[in-house]
């Protein structure tokens, strides 16, 4: 690599940096917004205006920044900034607007994994480096809730990545061979659409957990804890939780989409756009956020709503057994979909 | 350059590190527009706690095993056959090695 390709790489690395931490942050605030108000909607009241958000983080700014007596105040402020940092970072390596990843080779599926790790780690360092026996109940919560939803989503992925070796896929694990290989095409008879189905279903499951939202959201239960491991966070560093809360749901929806619903709407010959043109970007980004949406709908929204919080015990278990098993099923319905359909003579 | 590779995954370190850089500048700049001021050696910076008292440190504090409550609470029927197999005795555990070794064994001859 020379001087020119190398700059062009650290300004491409730079740019996409401010592109994603700009459009996560927007976006992220958002969606929350809509989230909200349709949760609202969903029980009955009118809700906060969609800019609701907005408004709150320009409040939390405002407040005072408590650091309380028994807090290890160096990681007590660090923390919060870092948590949203590495999430932000996750934007980069994933298909954003219907467009490749800003850095398709620098990072794969698995790296995805590991930074996904980030946020929830750096709320459980929070809450312990908090000094509060509420926020270390819910620093705990968080550990066991990341150890029981990692098991299913690991099996998800394997799953995936399974499939498109099978295919003949090469870099399974890159985003780009992901995005440009949609596993429904992949689909040989009825017994693989199951499976994915039922993978699809089962992400959609572990994605609140992820994010800490009803009915996973044990590590906070506001009436139980006090907002556990936030419980003595205030001002600006609230502020950043809270951001890095919006850019997650960002992040985890826009994972959703690129393993299950990468299609692009231009891209339909009924539709007789030009691919290529400008309009046709447009046409793209318009309908990655629409699904961006429809994601975090059913994913967030619909679930939050619908079933009330549950205890750790029970958020370990639902997890290890009934979810684990559920994408085992699909795994396995995944490798035998290809089998039958050729003992049959179908294929 | 710099990429790891592994055959099935890769990452480049570097990349990653020139964009935690950046987004950690920017957040960094963000984040300075709040308010960092607050009143130290006030009410203010105690333990939030509902309006319990406040005892001392040792007694207030949270054990780490409570972690695994909601696995072994759980997962009970696993732990309490777990629990009885875990006998204390070496003789017992090299039993144990020897027999799971037989059955990768006889998995591998078949």
């Amino acid at each position: 690599m020379n001087l020119v390709e190398t700059s062009e790489t650290v300004l491409r690395i730079v740019l996409g940096t401010i592109g994603v931490t700009i459009f996560g942050i927007i976006f992220g605030l958002f969606y929350k917004g809509i989230d909200r108000k349709i949760s609202a909607h969903m029980q009955g009241r009118i809700g906060p205006p969609i800019i609701q958000p907005f408004r709150d983080i320009r409040k939390l700014f405002t407040k005072e920044n408590i650091v309380p007596e028994n807090a290890i105040p160096w990681i007590f402020n660090l923390i919060p900034l870092l948590g949203l940092v590495a999430t932000i970072t996750i934007l980069i390596y994933l298909p954003i607007g219907g467009f490749q990843p800003i850095i398709s080779w620098g990072g794969d599926l698995i790296l995805i994994l590991y930074l996904l790790i980030f946020p929830s780690l750096a709320l459980a360092i929070g809450g312990f480096s908090s000094g509060s026996p509420y926020a270390v109940v819910g620093a705990q919560r968080e550990m066991a809730t990341m150890i029981a939803y990692e098991f299913p989503l690991a099996i998800i992925i394997i799953s995936l990545a399974w499939k498109l070796t099978q295919v003949g896929g090469e870099n399974v694990f890159a985003l780009s061979t992901i995005a440009s290989t949609p596993i429904w095409n992949n689909v040989t008879g009825p017994l693989g659409f199951i499976g994915f189905a039922i993978l699809l279903f089962v992400l959609i499951i572990v994605t609140p957990a992820e994010l800490s939202k009803i009915p996973f959201d044990a590590p906070e239960a506001e009436t139980e804890i006090a907002g556990g491991l936030l419980v003595e966070y205030s001002g600006r560093n609230l502020a950043m939780f809270y951001l890095t809360d919006c850019v997650k749901t960002v992040v985890m929806a826009s994972i959703i989409v690129v393993l299950f619903i990468p299609y692009n709407i231009s891209t339909l010959p009924i539709l007789g756009i030009q691919s290529g043109s400008y309009f046709a970007y447009a046409m793209d980004a318009i309908f990655y956020l629409i699904k961006l949406f429809i994601v975090i709908l059913f994913s967030v929204t619909l679930i939050r709503v619908a079933i009330a919080r549950l205890k750790i015990d029970q958020i370990v278990y639902t997890y290890w057994i009934p979810l684990t098993l559920l994408s085992l099923v699909g795994l396995i319905c995944i490798m035998w979909d290809g089998f039958i359909m050729n003992a049959l003579g179908l294929v | 350059m710099f990429t790891i590779e592994t055959g099935s995954g890769f990452w480049n370190p570097i990349i990653w590190a020139i964009s935690i850089a950046i987004a950690f500048l920017l957040i960094y700049v963000i984040r300075s527009i709040g308010k960092k001021e607050y009143k130290k050696d006030t009410e203010q910076v105690k333990s939030f706690l509902s309006g319990n008292p406040e005892y001392e440190k040792e007694k207030m504090h949270v054990k780490a095993s409570n972690l695994y409550w909601g696995f072994t609470t759980s997962l009970k029927g696993l732990y309490n056959l777990l629990r009885k197999m875990h006998t204390g005795n070496t003789s017992d555990y090299v039993l144990w090695f020897v027999i799971i070794l037989a059955i990768f064994f006889l998995i591998e001859v078949i």
